[in-house]
């Protein structure tokens, strides 16, 4: 159980944060310089700051009120640092074993040995850190961390420093080492999959702030705001005129159309008519009519109609970049909408040649956006 | 020619790089990991009797320990003699020399990765626990070239040791000391073996020591 | 490696150690300008044969020795190279008055080296442009260097050979510029002019301020009778002939 509330004002920056987690990995997800770092330092104590307060386990870390303020040593924490820190001047089995100084030899040696053991570096004992791989590395770091049998975990872009086909392997092998620990961990990333991947919890930072904190399931299909959409990755993020709002349906208007959205089930409340909302549609829930088949009005709600003016090949994917027939300003940039295709697709429909396509989007597939 | 000065000098040399070190050390750690109101003061003082000349140097010191100063006298109610006394050479010597120890220091602690001494402290151990176990042993090419010139320099100084501790043959009249006065006197022979030998333990030293942690001076 | 070295290193400050261990001091210490280092050697050597005592030496500039006086060094009697330093730390309270004492009047002389191409026997002469260095000790503390100045002054041609001067630290330093010719000409003490190296004439006293020089019993000494004998000794009959030999004028000679 980790609760954490703090302020701590930098030259030019100011995190002022608070969350807490269970016994679950909690990602802090967002751009770096946005305090990530800074609240795991304010964390393992390396930071102190000017106001708050840190509770792990029932132990206070962390209070101005009262003037607490557990050094880093007596905090039975595991820190696995941004590119792993590890000691050069020592071997595989003494880093591993470092945190183990106040047990006697032969408990050292055999706590050292198991861990070794349960990271597959038995072979390495006697390894320089500047002999091994960067995954190697990465599993020494871990494991210096879960040596000394910590009451937390810190991981600080733990995967940042690999290749990516690396990465995607040690992410999967991460996964297995930390649901084994099962206590809770945080860990700070800028990549978006690797969070959705490891973690039960997504706190998304921006600017020294949190701009949203939920399970990772809710995040996707409720961000909070236009901001975290856009701090998710989301595409094709648009802005248009409510005409009509009911608990069932929200009617906007849009680049000369009007859009039918489903709306929220959990929206507590209704926009106005005439208000301004933002409103994303996933690139590859935008649907191509094809020009082969008759029209079906009822399955092709949202009817749109334009033409490709550009394209990138995604390798598996092609990306199409649409532009409606309407005149004015495009809504992003250049085009309208980002269209996402499976090759297949593109190929069937020969998109390459045929640039002029009508386009649709079902209603549930339209997320209408909380207002910032 | 008398052997006196040459293992006087080793002594007073000697026993000068340990106070060096004692004193050093600690400072070069705070000057390179603490940030505190007057830093750069403290910086720039270290280096001051570098820059002073030492007879200058050596003057001022006098006041402050010899029989009429604050800290002369205050020895002289402990029984303790200073002034005019081996021990003066070695404080002459000690601070003629530590600007170069703190300096090599400094900079070898400061080029150690400050996340080792965080991943040290999470791990549990106590600031003086990390220095001797991440700093000293990531920084330690540095320390001991630091002790090598600073080793040097006591050797060679003379300033310092004139005023302080005078050039009392069989007493504090240290190699340079002997060197300046076999000068003086026009005993040239005795002059130039004497310089010799102090060259020749120079460059031993130097070349032993440099061979034994790979430096280069 | 590191072993046989750190070996080493022990070995040597452990055979150090009785060295510094045994260096109490038996000895009487005698501090004396720099001017008086050839002729005290001697008389020192003939005082230890007759009392027995040992004589450590400190001789250096009489201002640098006044100082390290005042701050308590463990000299038994200090030999100045003239008067007011002695004033200084009689004032002070470092000597003991009554033990004051005239003995020696210093001369100086003109001296160039002695493969150099001027043979140089009048102040005057020094004006001739192929002189271009001239050494003489620092008028600022030491005394010969000031009745150098005097002299200089008093024949007319300080000013002009202001731009020339080379100061040593003391008058045995200026002595060196000479010896190594590194100077084309200097003025000395007459004292420790007497040097392969160097050829030497001597100027007119009439043109400086006596060179007084004066001893004094130091007020820390703890063998003052000891160090009231070297005095006498000195400007007894053993010490006299010594001192005459080397230049020096003498009290009852002038």
């Amino acid at each position: 159980m980790l609760q954490l509330a703090v302020r701590k004002q930098l030259p030019g920056f100011t995190l002022d944060v608070a969350w807490e987690a269970g016994d679950e990995v909690v990602a802090l997800f967002g751009a770096s310089g946005a305090g990530k770092t800074l609240t795991l330092q304010c964390l393992a104590g390396l930071e102190r700051p000017d106001r708050g307060r840190i509770l792990v386990n029932g132990t206070v870390f962390f209070d101005d009120g009262t003037g607490t303020n557990v050094p880093s040593r007596r905090r039975r924490l595991g820190y696995v640092f941004q590119g792993y820190a590890l000691f050069p001047h020592l071997s595989v089995a003494d880093n591993v074993g470092y945190g183990l100084h106040d047990c006697s030899r032969e408990e050292r040696q055999r706590r050292t040995a198991e861990m070794l053991e349960r990271l597959g570096l038995t072979g390495l004992a006697d390894r320089r850190p500047r002999e091994l791989s960067g995954g190697q590395q990465q599993r020494v770091a871990l494991g210096r961390a879960l040596a000394v049998d910590p009451e937390l975990l810190l991981l600080d872009e733990p995967l940042s420093a690999l290749d990516a086909p690396l990465r995607r392997q040690l992410r999967t092998e991460l996964m297995g080492v930390l649901r084994e620990w099962g206590n809770a961990t945080v860990l700070v990333t800028h990549d978006l999959a690797e969070a959705f991947q490891l973690a039960d919890r997504i706190v998304i930072y921006d600017g020294g702030r949190i701009v949203q904190a939920a399970p990772k399931s809710e995040l996707l299909s409720r961000p909070a705001s236009e901001q975290v959409a856009r701090l998710l990755g989301v595409r094709n993020i648009l802005r248009g005129t409510v005409l009509k709002a009911t608990p069932e349906i929200i009617e906007l208007s849009w680049r000369g159309y009007v859009l039918e959205a489903i709306n929220s089930p959990i929206r507590t409340y209704l926009p106005l008519p005439g208000t301004e909302v933002a409103f994303f549609i996933r690139p590859e829930y935008v649907r191509l009519i094809r020009k082969d088949r008759p029209v079906d009005p009822g399955h092709h709600m949202n009817r749109m109609e334009g033409a490709v003016v550009r394209e990138v090949d995604q390798g598996t994917n092609w990306t199409l970049l649409v532009t409606l027939d309407h005149a004015g300003t495009p809504a992003q940039g250049d085009h309208d909408l980002e269209i996402e295709v499976p090759k297949l697709v593109y190929e069937m429909l020969e998109i390459a040649r045929d640039r002029r396509w009508a386009v649709s989007m079902h209603r549930g597939s339209i997320q209408v956006l909380p207002a910032a | 020619m008398d052997a006196f000065p040459i293992l006087l000098s080793f002594q007073v040399s000697l026993a000068a790089t340990v106070l060096t070190l004692a004193l050093g050390l600690p400072l070069a750690w705070v000057l390179a990991r603490r940030r505190f109101p007057g830093h750069d003061v403290v910086e720039a003082a270290v280096v001051l009797p570098l820059v002073l000349p030492p007879t200058v140097l050596g003057y001022y010191l006098l006041v402050v320990i010899g029989a009429r100063g604050p800290v002369g006298r205050l020895l002289d109610g402990l029984g303790i003699e200073l002034a005019f006394t081996w021990r003066a050479a070695v404080l002459a010597a000690c601070i003629g020399s530590i600007a170069l120890l703190v300096k090599a220091a400094q900079a070898g602690f400061e080029a150690v990765d400050r996340r080792l001494e965080q991943a040290a402290r999470t791990l549990g151990r106590s600031e003086w626990n990390i220095f001797w176990s991440v700093t000293l042993p990531l920084s330690w090419r540095a320390v001991f070239a630091g002790t090598v010139l600073a080793f040097c320099r006591a050797l060679g100084d003379f300033g310092i040791t004139l005023m302080v501790a005078g050039s009392i043959p069989g007493l504090t009249q240290t190699m340079p000391l002997a060197i300046y006065d076999y000068v003086q006197a026009n005993q040239m022979r005795e002059a130039n073996l004497l310089s010799l030998v102090a060259v020749m333990t120079a460059l031993l030293f130097l070349l032993g020591l440099g061979r034994l942690a790979r430096l280069r001076f | 490696m590191v072993k046989a070295f750190v070996l080493c290193v022990f070995t040597l400050a452990a055979a150090v150690g009785p060295a510094v261990a045994q260096s109490k001091q038996p000895a009487l210490t005698v501090y004396g300008a720099a001017d008086l280092t050839v002729a005290f050697r001697e008389i020192a050597a003939l005082f230890e044969k007759g009392t027995g005592s040992k004589v450590v030496l400190v001789l250096g500039s009489t201002g640098n020795l006044a100082k390290q006086i005042e701050h308590g060094a463990p000299a038994d009697i200090f030999f100045a190279a003239n008067a007011t330093f002695v004033d200084d730390l009689q004032a002070k309270g470092a000597v003991i008055p009554e033990t004051r004492q005239l003995y020696a009047q210093g001369r100086i002389v003109l001296a160039v080296p002695r493969d150099g191409k001027l043979s140089i026997p009048r102040l005057e002469d020094l004006r001739r442009p192929e002189v271009r260095r001239i050494a003489i000790a620092n008028p600022g503390h030491a005394p010969y260097g000031r009745a150098a100045q005097q002299a200089l002054q008093a024949a007319g041609v300080w000013d002009a050979l202001k731009p020339r001067l080379v100061y040593g630290e003391n008058v045995r330093h200026a002595l060196q510029f000479i010896e190594t010719g590194a100077v084309d000409a200097g003025i000395v003490a007459r004292s420790v002019a007497d040097t392969p190296a160097v050829r030497h004439v001597p100027i007119d006293p009439a043109l400086h301020a006596p060179l007084n020089q004066i001893a004094a019993v130091v007020k820390r000494s703890a063998r003052p009778e000891l160090a009231l004998a070297f005095l006498q000794f000195v400007n007894g009959p053993e010490g006299r002939p010594i001192m005459k030999r080397y230049g020096f004028l003498l009290p009852g000679d002038f």
